[in-house]
């Protein structure tokens, strides 16, 4: 039996299994970062890899601007054109926004909430490999999934149907090649990357806080990850059943999709943005969290209205599920539908504004110290707060006729993901830098970062607006003379690059940043939350000693005291900068137990792109046993994970 | 592993609830969405097939057609899956008591009746292609598969997992100090069984 | 220093929406054949309407907000000697007025949204021209339904670009061959998508003659930027000389009679 013979290996299987584990335990070398089940080491893992597709989004990104700088250009044909914005949408939504997201609960969260480390560590590891190993693939199908001829003569083989997806432009018929199969399969691979993320968070956060951390006293960052996470829980198994539809359409000749068989295309439409519209918040909500994190350190006040803000980020969520069909307003709902879902967007501004005005009150009264995080999060504001009221403007079902897949959506929606859900995560880098890598990002360079990064969003996306107004339609490969979209292209032309100069400085900065001397220390910003009261970098098993928490802002609260009169004061002399004490203590670590590296989680990622080429190459005998050969690589890692001990 | 402060069942959490049964519980409320959908879908095409086979008996355009569904033979083997949730509870209660022949003989028992249940959806399955249904026949044909076809592999999988519970539990494994591995295999089972009663009632009772 | 640079930031910022807003309100005389701020149809005008109505609280909203991150970020800014402020914790009264405010505010908003879409929405009358609209991967047909336009079997008149009376009600039924499409004429009316297997309606008109530009405004695939079509209003009495010279000569070359 097959049981039987994983559970005895040969001695020798089992001693080498067990060297590897050990090897993996030294953190050096390349195995130990493949065996790694260390949140820290996983967070980084998800930072670089989406840091390597913002590349790849962002080139993608700039080929699509200078194609429409003039009117009538041919840098690239409809056919590249249409391939190239699929992927650029799909790459930013699933492999950027939101594993950057994910890179960022994996780094903070165990340590805001005073644990050593996540609740399923191997399963954490797990999520992280699937999310790389679906990116892959899918950016894959730009070499493999054109067979008309080769990527390097031009014909790029990625999906061509948005990153919405819309049926039936994405049936063999229309869509033929596999580039749509990668996508759908791809989208499938990281939804399990997600929701193992997503179920992992929500065990970490509600059973894995340090003594006294009560729900009220998380940290906003806390929170939004804890409500992002229950989001992509509910959201994901609703694409994925979408995405098995349409695969079964495009392998197996079933009728989801088809007309002609009675199918409808709305229900592709309406499950897509069942996802679609709690997916939006799934990508601003961490963003929103940052920004409450870095505002009240900053400002050298507590976050105004605590539980207002949660409690709009629970309103937010809630809200998201009856809000979709905002998204299809112009296919013929109805009045009644129509009416009914305007009313539930406009009411989503609520919770929405109620955030803003709480920033804003945090700000006021405070000591406001401008470093780069400070600058992103209030960037943040400003430029969210124009993607919030655009949306209100969209909400408006008639005049949304209008705007439908114009310009003008694409300024609303790149105001809202970039102005704010990538500002946020830029001031999250600047913010936890420090923590991660022991070292302060270049300020000077941050700066420029920043005023670089924020005049080219205008200069990009406000156009946009104008251009919509003036009807320039959406995902079009060209645009005629004549139309006045001349002027407003090139201007949000000139614009992207000067994003893409605002990346290279953030890049420059990075390596700058890790190669310089000087120490950050363990509370460089004077923060107010517990991943501040450990070292920089914090060690392996996190807190030496688990944390007693007493109140919200815990580790401000034990540095600062009120005096008689009132006053805020430090606690003890030296104060802010006096509690570095810890640095160079490294004795308690010693005996505390951590779970052992695993290669297992990697070997049951590894299954699931054989699985899918597998799947979209059924009909050729030659790459039809690459099913049973996912399935056996699927089975050893499951079977290993359950065998293998969690800790040794 | 008594020390380990993370992944250990035997870790005091802030809720009192195992790490692992909690996750068990969101993984079924996702797995809700995910059935509700394919549900939700074929409700939606229930009267959209354009050619037959159908489902039900129904003349149209004068054309008499006869249904594909056996009530009674389905409504036999969801009564097995249902007892397999009986012998499922069985099987816990059992190694809870800590008795070991107990959770080998139920655990078997309820694969067993799982087996059963997966061979009548082959055989129904097998059926309902002989008489001219298939994935690409009509609407009926493309949501019924994917729907029964979506569950009976979720019944599969709990199989697998019992029998490798099975294994484990007759070469002494299983204690009641690690029942819970049993626990969660039976949380996944009922659910699987629970779906079954609401596809069972939507799809073939309600016409 | 960082103060200045804050500020001629945060200035640049206000400048910009300013000039946004002043570029979009001026839209309407930059020209451009597909520029809903110039409408020439009852539909555009009143989308437009709307559309001004919610612009206005929204800019005097967007000035509000950035002016009073402005003023926050320079009156809190830290100076030297700065003490640890005073920790605020929050204040319910605050917390339940920028609560209800925008919520009365939005609510404001819904009600000419709901009216405008109960006035817009509903089917085109019995006197308006009816039109049914048929989209392909890459081109428009447009079917005259009215049966003094038939042919001598009963065939609907058919014509590439779309050709109306002036100051009457146009009713168009939507249907697609193959993928979804979307009905656009920006000046005359917002777009209704054409959904294959389904007939969609949209009801407009034109309230000047002249011709407008159509476009496809939901992605089609590699056809879909040129998807586009024109549409002719014309004094009645011309319209009917402009299908009966089409229905002789047809549409290439456009007949003299076709030109407004």
């Amino acid at each position: 039996m097959a049981g039987v013979m994983i559970e005895r290996p040969a001695p020798t299987v089992g001693e080498a299994l067990r060297r590897m584990r050990e090897q993996g335990a030294t953190y050096q070398g390349v195995w130990s970062w493949l065996t790694t089940i260390d949140h820290k080491r996983i967070g980084l893992m998800y930072g670089a890899t989406a840091m390597f597709f913002f590349l790849v989004g962002g080139i993608e990104a700039l080929i699509i601007r200078l194609q429409l700088a003039r009117p009538g250009l041919t840098l690239v044909d409809p056919d590249q054109y249409n391939r190239l914005f699929t992927m650029h949408g799909t790459t930013m939504v699933f492999l950027v926004v939101m594993p950057l997201s994910a890179a960022f609960f994996n780094l903070v969260i165990p340590l805001m909430i005073g644990a050593r480390d996540v609740a399923f560590p191997r399963l954490n590891a797990f999520s992280y490999w699937t999310f790389l190993f679906g990116g892959m693939f899918m950016s894959a199908s730009f070499f493999t999934g054109n067979p008309a001829g080769s990527f390097f003569e031009g014909n790029l083989g990625a999906p061509d149907g948005g990153w919405f997806g819309y049926a039936p432009l994405t049936l063999n018929q229309f869509s033929p090649g596999t580039g749509i199969d990668y996508w759908a399969f791809g989208l499938l691979i990281l939804g399990v990357a997600s929701m193992a993320g997503g179920f992992n968070f929500i065990v970490t956060i509600i059973n894995m806080r340090a003594p006294g951390m009560t729900l009220f006293r998380m940290p906003v960052f806390v929170w939004m990850t804890l409500v992002t996470s229950f989001l992509i829980i509910f959201a994901m198994p609703i694409i994925t059943v979408a995405l098995f539809q349409l695969l079964f359409d495009r392998l197996f000749g079933a009728n989801f999709f088809n007309v002609n068989a009675g199918g409808t295309p709305l229900l592709w439409q309406n499950m897509f943005w069942l996802f679609g519209h709690p997916e939006v918040y799934i990508l601003i909500l961490p963003a929103m969290g940052i920004v409450s994190e870095v505002l009240p350190t900053f400002s050298r006040k507590p976050l105004f209205g605590y539980p207002f803000v949660v409690f709009s980020g629970i309103a937010i969520a809630f809200m998201s599920w009856g809000v979709w069909a905002h998204h299809m307003y112009t296919t013929g709902l109805g009045s009644v539908a129509n009416s009914a879902f305007g009313v539930s967007t406009l009411l989503i501004g609520v919770p929405t504004g109620v955030k803003v005005f709480n920033w804003l009150a945090t700000l006021w009264g405070g000591s406001i110290s401008f470093k780069t995080p400070l600058l992103f999060a209030v960037g943040f504001i400003g430029m969210f707060t124009i993607g919030g009221l655009t949306g209100v403007m969209h909400s408006m079902v008639p005049s949304d006729y209008q705007q439908q897949d114009t310009y003008f959506v694409v300024a609303h929606f790149h105001q809202v993901l970039v102005g704010g859900a990538l500002f946020g995560l830029f001031g999250g880098i600047y913010y936890w830098f420090p923590k991660f890598s022991g070292k302060l990002m270049n300020e000077r360079l941050g700066q420029l970062h920043f005023w670089a990064m924020f005049i080219g969003f205008n200069l990009t996306f406000q156009p946009m607006m104008i251009l919509g107004f003036l009807g320039m339609i959406r995902r079009t490969s060209t645009y005629e003379a004549g139309l006045g979209f001349g002027l407003w292209n090139m201007m949000s032309t000139v614009g992207a690059f000067v994003i893409a100069f605002s990346v290279a400085v953030f890049l420059v900065n990075v390596v700058v940043s890790m190669r310089s001397k000087e120490k950050a220390g363990a509370d460089p910003w004077d923060g107010r939350t517990l991943e501040w009261a450990i070292p920089s970098p914090p060690p392996v098993y996190n807190f030496a000693e688990i944390p007693q928490v007493k109140e919200l802002d815990d580790h401000w609260a034990k540095k600062y005291v009120q005096n008689e009169a009132g006053e805020t004061v430090p606690a003890m002399v030296g104060g802010a900068n006096g509690h570095d004490e810890e640095e160079d203590e490294d004795e308690g670590g010693h005996n505390i137990h951590l779970p052992s590296p695993s290669i297992i989680p990697l070997i049951a990622s590894a299954g699931m792109p054989f699985l899918a080429a597998g799947f979209i190459y059924w009909d050729n005998p030659w790459m039809l046993p690459l099913i049973p050969v996912g399935a056996v690589i699927t089975l050893v890692g499951v079977y290993g994970w359950a065998l293998e001990p969690a800790t040794e | 592993m008594q020390h380990a402060p993370t992944v250990d069942a035997a870790h005091e959490t802030n809720t009192g609830i195992d790490n692992r049964k909690l996750l068990m519980w969101l993984f079924l409320a996702s797995e809700c969405l995910f059935f509700g959908g394919m549900i939700g879908t074929y409700l939606l095409y229930r009267n959209s097939s354009v050619e037959g086979p159908y489902p039900t008996d129904r003349v149209i355009d004068g054309v008499a057609y006869s249904g594909l569904f056996d009530i009674p033979f389905t409504s036999v083997s969801a009564f097995v899956l249902l007892m397999s949730s009986v012998t499922m509870v069985l099987a816990l209660a059992a190694i809870r008591r800590n008795d070991r022949r107990g959770l080998q003989i139920w655990l078997a028992a309820t694969a067993l009746l799982g087996m059963t249940f997966l061979a009548g959806q082959v055989f129904e399955f097998t059926e309902f292609y002989n008489e001219g249904l298939t994935l690409n026949s009509n609407l009926f044909g493309t949501s019924f598969f994917v729907l029964t076809g979506f569950h009976g592999a979720h019944v599969s999988v709990g199989v697998l997992i019992l029998l490798s519970l099975w294994v484990m539990a007759r070469r002494g494994r299983i204690t009641s100090e690690n029942a819970m591995n049993v626990e969660l295999a039976g949380l996944y089972w009922h659910f699987v069984d629970i779906v079954w009663i609401v596809i069972f009632t939507l799809v073939y009772l309600l016409q | 220093m960082k103060l200045g640079q804050v500020s001629a930031a945060k200035l640049a910022t206000i400048a910009l929406v300013v000039a946004t807003v002043v570029a979009t309100t001026g839209c309407g005389a930059l020209g451009g054949d597909q520029n809903t701020f110039n409408p020439a149809g009852d539909v555009a005008q009143k989308q437009l309407d709307l559309f001004i109505l919610v612009l206005i609280p929204a800019v005097i909203v967007l000035i509000g907000v950035t002016a009073a991150l402005i003023y926050v970020l320079v009156r809190f800014r830290r100076r030297a000697g700065d003490g640890i402020p005073k920790q605020v914790h929050g204040n319910n009264a605050l917390e339940i007025g920028w609560t209800i405010a925008p919520a009365l505010l939005l609510l404001g908003i819904a009600v000419p949204t709901v009216a405008a879409i109960i006035d817009l929405g509903g089917e085109a009358g019995e006197d308006a021209l009816h039109v049914r609209v048929v989209a392909q991967q890459w081109n428009w047909r447009f079917d005259y339904l009215d049966p003094e336009y038939a042919d001598g079997d009963g065939r609907p008149f058919r014509t590439v670009d779309l050709y109306i009376p002036v100051d009457r009600e146009v009713g168009a039924e939507l249907e697609a061959l193959d993928v979804i499409h979307s009905f656009w004429i920006p000046k005359l009316a917002g777009k209704q998508d054409v959904v294959p297997g389904r007939t969609n309606t949209l009801k407009f008109n034109a309230t000047e003659t002249g011709v407008f530009a159509g476009q496809c405004a939901e992605f089609c695939g590699i056809g879909h930027a040129r998807m586009s079509f024109k549409t002719t209003a014309l004094e009645p009495a011309q319209f009917e000389a402009c299908l009966k010279s089409i229905a002789e000569e047809g549409e290439e070359p456009l007949p003299a009679a076709c030109v407004p």
